[in-house]
């Protein structure tokens, strides 16, 4: 088994990817639709936090812009809905990540110059200037109403699958749900491959060494580019799958909480790992259940001026519990009890 | 210094100065294809400024600097190992969250096969350019003696063997000129044996060009020394000549100014 894996690595990160796929996709009809629609919110904002994780854990870079990658992606997917009704989402999808990738290069060209505290400032900016500019630029983003789009239309095969009295309801909550499966899927597999290549070690070298990653032959500008590109590529393809779900994009979902929220999803989940990118996912799909959990627990007035920012203390907090007990996220604090049972 | 041999470096009347500050000035001195040659000079005589020039991290001001068997000069420093140069760094210089495996297969980064399409899509070259790797690094771990560390990070082992690691990662890139900067710094006796041992094997197939401090290693090591002091070279010639020259004896010892 290990040999096979071992053999044939990427073909083993395929079979493994379609189990999961699998796996999900039979969730999907086992839950509610509720839950499916949950569950497609966190699928994509995985795609998102994995993006993200690569910039950060792989490359050493911070960003906290990259809500305003997704913002482009999603409007870009709105725009072309809204203009080529009859075209195929999966145009949508690829038009929002290559148009999110370009945004990322253009962004990368001042940022790969900078580092730290002052890389997490221009990003900060272009976080700050995503939702004024969609406000304000009427005619291309429908300003603060946003825009909207016809929802994915359930294919009759996919709705055949679904028998008894809300069959319609449950088919077309449930088909956007899956194409979003598909999408991470795809976009998860292509990650593995990258983590697992020789431009995923170019990244690790810049981050831990950059003087012996040039003497071993790696182009600093363009290996920090990349990482950029690749990273808004996916906000971009996260952000057209959030259009798709939700069908419609306003400009306040994408501001700097967002991008705030992403960075820490990250950290809980554990930064530069797949399944910390899943956990992450996971983790926000069910935010919400946590913070009025915390709420009914609290006793906190859910209209008061506290109950309204709960969200972001809840947040705040775990943040602050995951980095000083378990660094290296869920997926780092899960593997250290793997050990410690084992010994 | 001139020789008829082939030469792997040839360093051009290079002079570089840091505002009024003289760092170097019209340094000349090459070194032939197979030939070991120590760099060496009191402290601030401007060596580490040479190998900076060398690998293209500080461009001077005048002088220039040719790769002649490779047919390259002025390369920039990722374009080193492509060419056919490494460079180990003062220190270890490793990659603190790679394994020492990794850490060595690093050094061949710049070989071809291992693109952006290729990786993202998992081709087959991917995988088994890595693969390929993996064991070619293995092997020269094995041949600098530090195998039984491939899985351990660079910093839990001992300083002697992380600097071999670095050698290993050099190799990598299979180089026909291998500059060190300060092999021996931190070694005790018995690893400066076998470091002198591994360099005289490496000269056999690959020129060396080293900046060292301690003479007891460089010596009888080198075949020929070039002698920098405030910027200039001052000597250079056989190890013999070398140390019975008053110039250099003046400038290490401080006598007959």
């Amino acid at each position: 088994m290990s040999s096979l894996r071992q053999r044939f690595p990427s073909a083993w990160r395929l079979v493994a990817t379609l189990l999961l796929l699998v796996l999900a996709v039979a969730l999907s009809f086992v839950l509610s639709p509720l839950d499916d629609s949950k569950l497609a919110g966190g699928a994509a904002i995985s795609i998102v936090i994995l993006g993200l994780s690569w910039l950060i854990g792989w490359s050493g870079q911070v960003s906290l812009g990259n809500a305003g990658f997704m913002a482009i992606g999603a409007y870009v997917t709105a725009i072309w809905a809204n203009h080529h009704a009859t075209s195929p989402i999966v145009w949508s999808l690829v038009l929002s990540t290559v148009i999110g990738g370009l945004s990322g290069l253009v962004l990368a060209l001042p940022a790969t110059r900078l580092r730290g505290p002052y890389l997490a400032g221009m990003t900060l900016a272009f976080s700050f200037a995503v939702t004024p500019l969609a406000l304000n630029w009427r005619g291309f983003t429908g300003g603060s109403g946003g825009l909207f789009i016809n929802f994915l239309s359930t294919p009759a095969w996919f709705g055949g699958l679904f028998s008894g009295p809300d069959a319609l309801i449950r088919a077309n909550a449930q088909w956007p749900a899956d194409v979003t499966l598909v999408v991470a899927a795809v976009a998860f597999y292509f990650m593995a491959n990258l983590f697992h290549s020789r431009v995923g070690r170019a990244m690790r070298l810049v981050r831990d060494n950059e003087v012996a990653a040039e003497l071993s032959g790696v182009n600093l500008q363009r290996a920090r580019t990349l990482a950029f590109v690749i990273s808004a590529a996916y906000a971009g393809l996260g952000g057209s799958v959030m259009t798709l779900l939700s069908g419609s994009v306003t400009p306040q979902t994408y501001g700097l909480t967002l991008s705030i929220l992403l960075l820490t999803l990250m950290v809980l989940g554990g930064i530069g790992t797949l399944s910390g990118a899943i956990l992450g996912g996971l983790i926000y799909s069910y935010s919400d259940n946590l913070v009025s959990l915390v709420n009914k627990v609290s006793g906190i007035n859910p209209t008061s001026t506290l109950g309204a920012n709960l969200k972001g203390i809840v947040f705040g907090v775990l943040l602050i519990l995951t980095m000083m007990l378990a660094p290296r996220g869920l997926v780092g604090a899960g593997a250290w009890l793997r050990r410690a049972a084992r010994r | 210094m001139a020789t008829d041999r082939a030469l792997s470096l040839s360093v051009e009347d290079v002079s570089v100065h840091f505002g009024g500050l003289y760092a170097l000035t019209n340094v000349s001195f090459d070194v032939a294809v197979n030939e070991i040659v120590g760099l060496i000079g009191p402290n601030g005589a401007g060596k580490t400024t040479a190998f900076n020039v060398i690998c293209g991290f500080l461009r001077p001001q005048t002088g220039v600097v040719r790769f002649p068997v490779l047919g390259r000069e002025n390369l920039r420093p990722h374009q080193l190992a492509r060419a056919g140069v490494a460079r180990t760094l003062q220190g270890v210089g490793l990659f603190d969250r790679l394994s020492v495996l990794e850490n060595v297969m690093a050094g061949a980064q710049s070989r071809s096969g291992g693109g952006l399409g290729v990786g993202l899509f998992g081709l087959p070259a991917s995988a088994r350019g890595e693969r390929e790797l993996r064991q070619e690094a293995a092997a020269m771990l094995e041949r600098v003696g530090a195998r039984q560390y491939a899985g351990a990070l660079p910093g839990a082992i001992p300083y002697g063997i992380a600097k071999k690691v670095a050698v290993a990662r050099a190799l990598m890139a299979r180089p026909a000129l291998l500059l060190l900067d300060e092999p021996a710094s931190g070694l005790d006796e018995r690893e400066l044996g076998e470091f002198a041992d591994l360099i005289s094997t490496l000269g056999e197939s690959m020129s060396v060009l080293l900046v060292e401090h301690n003479m007891d290693f460089v010596m009888p090591l080198v075949h020929r020394v070039v002698v920098l002091d405030f910027g200039e070279v001052i000597a250079a010639g056989t190890p013999h000549d070398v140390s019975h020259n008053e110039t250099v004896l003046a400038a290490y010892l401080g006598v007959g100014e």
